[in-house]
């Protein structure tokens, strides 16, 4: 019963930071689908809205930041669309991934000049804090709370590419962009709010995760090999892929840290390496000729 | 969509001088130490700056050489380090080769088993594969204290003695990293030579086609991935002792990233770029960190800035620089002078041994030995079938190919033929049926297979090595079939046996003097001679040929069918063509294909004179809906005219100096056989393949240089060829986007009443997902949308294709009913069809419009229809 206690404790914080992998692997996706760009400064945007998180918070609470940051990493992406990402959408994807790197070690880099090197510390708001007690089981107030938060990010951003006008653009976008335009339809725009979406949540992951484990300059770079074993896992291109990816990474990692904690890390990997070896394309993945 | 690009002349491939390149580099080594001090650093910033540049030239075998971008490589070069440390303190106290020895040995081990797996997948999700590697052994060798010392790292590694040198001195130390580190460039400047270096580069460049010329590409790889990995790893060894210590922190993300920006500084496609980045990484961040503690982003500034101004690093600069002092000569003399004459036999070495005797030539009672073929026979598909999804492309189809004949394979559009060339070249297997070649199957076969066993093909888009030089495309191909091509030690290009036959070929070719011209910078017609000079040099028992005169000029196609034709009497030849007069000029023997089947199978003049194949392509004139009078709608005014206009894909000139109009509420058909430019002219009017030169004017507006997107909202509405309806979608979901930008009065107003008075059994699929509507619901779908918003003009690319002739017919009398509204332009194969719609025909042969005329002449008069659709 203990085991089962702890158990289901673990899996909960599992599922947490499955939920942060998920929040930024959709971004990933949508970008990778839309403009052929593996965007490696993901994680920098993660960051960055962690930072704004320390910055904003004082002035507007937690609940404040958890807008705001998102709003002002977006803007920040939509520079970046308009200056560098909209040269590389028709080029070698190697080279975006090259480009998008070596943004991602500027952005680390300038979080060290204006905020220093050491962790900086953030508490978990006072209303969020403590426990629910659901009859053996403990569980944090804050993760469920996050959790929930991020059903309905991810019910929003379903919601808006299957049921509104401007999603059946962006799909329509990533089965034919000939097709798209030959209706009249540029797709510039929407390149752009698909970035400053996609940007925007991760934005939205680094204020959820910046309670929990702190504030530094590599969160970034930590978080994103862990949103890539999402993707490659469930299949770059594919929501409900990426979705149920998330799901077994976190299950797995939250049982890992259970059984041998020193590996869950390694754990996820040995995962996608297994995924890979029997479906090479991931779960969901379709062929992307263009990105083999 | 590439376009625009117009011809220009050859541009010789960069040579790099690699002894110019070692001296430099011997002597670099020498002055190092000294140079490095007279800026204030230390001789241990020498020595790193060595090791680096072995980790990075490692790093290059992968990147620059074989275009897999790794960024997980700083694992082998920590991997390398912790083997070292450890095996030195637990196994072999004291010692330096040996642990070194068994360390290179382990990462070696490692690499072949990571590359099994990592290398299953290409391009960028290799990269991500790398990039998760680098994180797991990060995580490993964090965690696992035990073994690595963990987060303190793993000290009391000895320098001591190394073969009697006292290498505790810092200077001999250096001394003996700079020999290693010289040893490596020379090795590696060996390996880029050897067969094995030029196959890498070929497989950067087209894999595919690597495979289809004989190279089992895995093997290839994974040696590249353990090669380069090794390198790496040794330069982690070196470290372990340098400092006298190994840590984790190599083994993070963040080193393997630098090793990668140290290649792209420097230069990822030459020999010493990538040490050159190592030196400047060094230099870069001792001497800002005197300054400024935050010197990494100014590395990574730096490091954005070569990508998205100079790719090509150090190196590119120093060579755009070059090229400004002293510009480096075309090949244009060459091209110029190439000899033009008349096709010569084979070279003797290409022909193939043993042909196949002929049925008349076996004895009566003589045994035939097993596995020989007879009857004359040498290539031969026996009903082979395949299906995709729900579509039988190609069904029970048979043909044989007679050696030292030229076979062709013709028929329409969606006839079956490209995909009943790529069963029989072994791209896809058939479902059912077989192909043998002299006797023996090959169905099915790996592209590498297929090539050992004797069939060599070239490709309907050129597919070549673009930035390899003419004579290492060729030389690529030759060496495939010779003994050394598993050399990595040899230098490829002193082969004599091999140098001498690629030669010859090349002369044969007619290349000879433009060796040295990078292959993608030739003209069309070259790159097309060459992709079948490439093919031959695997010496094919039979060569296949996709559409080898397309997209040529006249002059052109001439000589290249000649060549074809004097290829033929010695290696049979099976080719897939849409210039049916020059097939029927050089063909031996004739298939037709028609709706995945065999319509007739023959000589040329059964095929010529055969009713059933002019019917497929010029129609019969007897179709029901043609006998009714159309009355056109036309008026005088012009709605939408072109003029000259020239459109390129690539190289490949498409259409030259089309000219025709639309009236305004006429219907224009748009013929021509195969490959004439139909298509491609209405995705110049669409603005999805831009023309290049010419005007496209629509009412009193200029469409030149507009986007697509654009062209669409002045009023143009396209219906693709396949429909190009989104999948996951409702009809009524598909509509709004075509109405959402064109609600621009620029036509007439299509909404949802109004396109449902023309197609009113779309009311009942409203809400049905546009994929899961039969063929001609879809056709419906596909031109509601092209209609909706406001539209002047309709471009109808193959409307009636694959569809039931009642659904046919309920089209055909909409598109009738809509010329009241639109101007309308109708490409289909179908000629009965398009004739009996269409006001006035224009016809286009080669790019060029051929004849403008009322179509009424073209239905009636079927003489006329021949002369002017036929041969």
């Amino acid at each position: 019963m203990l085991f089962l206690t702890l158990a289901v404790e673990q899996i909960v914080n599992g599922l947490f930071l499955g939920a942060i992998y998920l929040l930024i692997a959709l971004g990933l996706s949508l970008i990778f689908s839309l403009g052929g760009i593996v965007n490696l400064a993901h994680g920098a945007f993660y960051a960055i809205g962690a930072y704004l998180t320390i910055v904003v918070s004082p002035y507007l609470g937690f609940g404040g930041s958890l807008v705001v940051a998102p709003v002002l990493v977006g803007l920040l992406g939509l520079l970046a669309e308009k200056f560098l990402f909209r040269r590389f959408y028709r080029s070698d994807p190697i080279l975006s991934l090259l480009l998008t790197f070596g943004l991602a070690m500027v952005a680390e880099q300038a979080i060290r000049m204006i905020f220093g090197a050491p962790p900086l510390p953030y508490s978990i708001p006072q209303a969020l804090r403590g426990q629910i007690f659901l009859g053996d089981f403990v569980l944090s107030r804050y993760r469920l709370t996050i959790l929930a938060a991020v059903v309905v990010a991810v019910a929003a951003v379903w919601f808006l590419l299957q049921r509104t006008t401007f999603g059946r653009i962006v799909r329509a976008g990533v089965q034919n962009p000939d097709m798209v335009a030959a209706l009249g339809i540029s797709l510039k725009p929407y390149m752009a709010a698909v970035v400053m979406l996609s940007v925007g949540l991760a934005a939205l992951a680094g204020v959820m995760l910046a309670p929990i484990s702190g504030v530094h300059p590599a969160m970034g770079a930590e978080v994103l090999t862990g949103a890539f074993v999402v993707v490659v896992i469930g299949g770059l291109g594919s929501f409900w892929g990426v979705v149920v990816a998330a799901l077994i990474v976190g299950i797995v990692r939250g049982l890992m840290v259970l059984v041998y904690p020193g590996f869950a890390e390694a754990a996820i990997y040995a995962l996608m390496a297994f995924i890979l070896l029997v479906r090479p394309r991931g779960l969901f993945g379709e062929r992307i000729l263009r990105f083999e | 969509m590439t376009a625009l690009s117009v011809p220009a002349p050859p541009r010789k491939a960069p040579v790099l001088p690699e002894g110019l390149t070692l001296g430099a580099a011997a002597l670099v080594l020498v002055v190092l130490p000294f140079a490095l001090q007279g800026l204030g650093l230390t001789l241990t910033s020498a020595t790193d700056v060595v090791i680096f540049a072995i980790a990075t030239l490692g790093l290059n075998i992968l990147v620059g050489q074989t275009g897999l971008v790794s960024f997980g490589h700083g694992a082998f070069f920590g991997i390398g380090a912790y083997a070292a440390a450890i095996l030195q303190r637990n196994l072999f106290p004291g010692g330096m080769v040996l642990p070194a020895l068994a360390a290179l040995a382990l990462v070696a081990g490692l690499a072949v088993l990571l590359g099994l797996l990592i290398l299953r997948r290409r391009g960028v999700y290799f990269s991500l594969l790398t990039l998760a590697l680098s994180a797991l052994s990060f995580t490993i060798a964090f965690r696992w204290t035990a073994l690595t010392g963990g987060e303190n790292g793993y000290g009391g590694v000895q320098r001591e003695s190394l073969l009697g040198l006292d290498v505790g001195d810092s200077w001999v130390w250096y001394a003996v990293v700079a020999v290693v580190g010289f040893a490596v460039l020379v090795a590696l400047a060996r390996f880029r030579r050897s067969p094995v270096g030029t196959v890498l580069e070929a497989i950067r460049e087209n894999e595919q086609r690597a495979r289809f010329l004989g190279y089992p590409t895995n093997r290839y790889k994974l040696t590249a991935f353990a090669v380069s990995a090794t390198v790496t790893g040794l330069a982690g060894v070196l470290m372990a002792f340098s400092h006298r210590f190994a840590s984790a922190e190599p083994l993070g993300t963040a080193f393997s990233g630098e090793l990668l920006a140290m290649v792209v500084i420097g230069g990822m496609r030459s020999l010493a770029g990538p040490a050159i980045g190592a030196l400047f990484f060094i230099l870069f961040r001792e001497l800002l960190s005197i300054w400024t503690g935050d010197w990494l982003f100014w590395f990574g500034l730096l490091f954005v800035g070569f990508i998205l101004f100079s790719p090509d690093g150090l190196v590119g600069i120093a060579r755009r620089v070059m090229r400004m002092i002293r510009p480096e000569p075309t090949e244009d003399a060459a091209m110029a002078g190439r000899r033009a004459g008349t096709p010569e036999n084979l070279p003797a070495f290409l022909r193939p041994e043993g042909a196949v005797r002929p049925q008349e030539a076996v004895r009566p009672g003589e045994a035939v030995r097993p596995g020989e073929a007879v009857g004359g026979t040498i290539l031969a598909a026996d009903g082979i079938s395949k299906r995709f999804g729900g579509l039988k492309a190609v069904q029970d189809v048979s043909l044989a190919v007679r050696d030292r004949t030229l076979h062709a394979l013709i028929g329409p559009n969606g006839a079956g033929k490209t995909t009943a060339f790529n069963l029989i070249s072994g791209m896809f297997k058939p479902d059912t049926g077989s192909v043998t070649l002299r006797g023996g199957s090959v169905a099915g076969f790996a592209p590498e297979k297929i090539c050992a066993a004797g069939l060599g093909r070239s490709f309907q888009i050129t597919n070549l090595f673009p930035a390899l030089t003419v004579e290492d495309n060729i030389r690529i191909a030759v060496q495939g079939r010779h003994p050394g091509r598993f050399d990595v030690w040899r230098d490829a290009r002193r082969d004599p046996a091999v140098r001498a036959e690629t030669a010859e070929i090349l002369r044969w070719l007619g290349l000879a003097g433009l060796e040295r011209a990078e292959a993608g910078s030739l003209s069309y017609g070259g790159q097309r001679l060459l992709d079948m000079g490439v093919a031959l040099a695997t010496k094919p028992r039979v060569l296949l040929l996709d559409e080898p005169l397309a997209g040529l000029a006249a002059a052109e196609r001439t000589r290249i069918g000649d060549i074809i034709k004097r290829v033929s009497t010695e290696v049979p030849v099976l080719m897939v063509e849409h210039d049916i007069d020059r097939v029927f000029q050089i063909a031996d023997a004739v298939t037709v294909m028609n709706e995945g089947q065999v319509l007739v199978d023959g000589t040329v003049e059964d095929a010529r004179t055969s009713p059933k194949v002019q019917e497929v392509y010029i129609g019969s004139g007897t179709a029901a809906m043609a006998a009714k009078p159309r009355p056109s709608a036309a008026e005088a005014e012009v709605l939408l005219a072109l003029e000259g206009v020239d459109t390129f894909y690539g190289k490949s000139h498409i259409l030259n100096g089309v000219t025709f109009d639309v009236h305004t509420h006429e219907i224009v058909a748009l013929l021509g056989r195969n490959g004439a430019g139909k298509s491609t002219c209405l995705k110049t009017i669409t603005g999805i393949a831009p023309h290049a030169a010419g005007y496209i004017r629509l009412g009193r507006d200029s469409l030149d240089g507009l986007s697509a997107a654009a062209t669409a909202r002045a009023g143009i509405g396209y219906v693709p060829q396949g429909r190009g309806l989104f999948a996951g979608m409702s009809v009524a979901e598909n509509l709004e986007l075509g109405r959402l930008r064109r609600r621009t009065g620029n036509g007439v107003h299509w909404d949802e009443e109004r396109i449902l008075s023309y197609f009113p059994r779309l009311r009942e699929r409203w809400r049905t997902a546009a994929d899961y509507l039969s063929g001609g619901e879809q056709q419906m779908v596909a031109v509601a949308r092209a209609l909706s918003g406001d539209t002047r003009v309709l471009l109808l690319d193959e409307p009636f294709e694959g569809l039931a002739p009642a659904v046919v017919e309920s089209l055909f009398e909409t598109f009738d009913a809509l010329r009241k509204e639109v101007s309308i332009v109708i490409v289909d194969h179908n000629l009965d069809l398009a004739l009996a719609l269409s006001d006035r025909t224009v016809a286009l042969e080669r790019g060029r419009v051929m004849h403008v005329g009322p179509s009424r002449d073209l239905r009636d008069d079927l003489d006329l229809r021949r002369k002017v659709l036929w041969l």
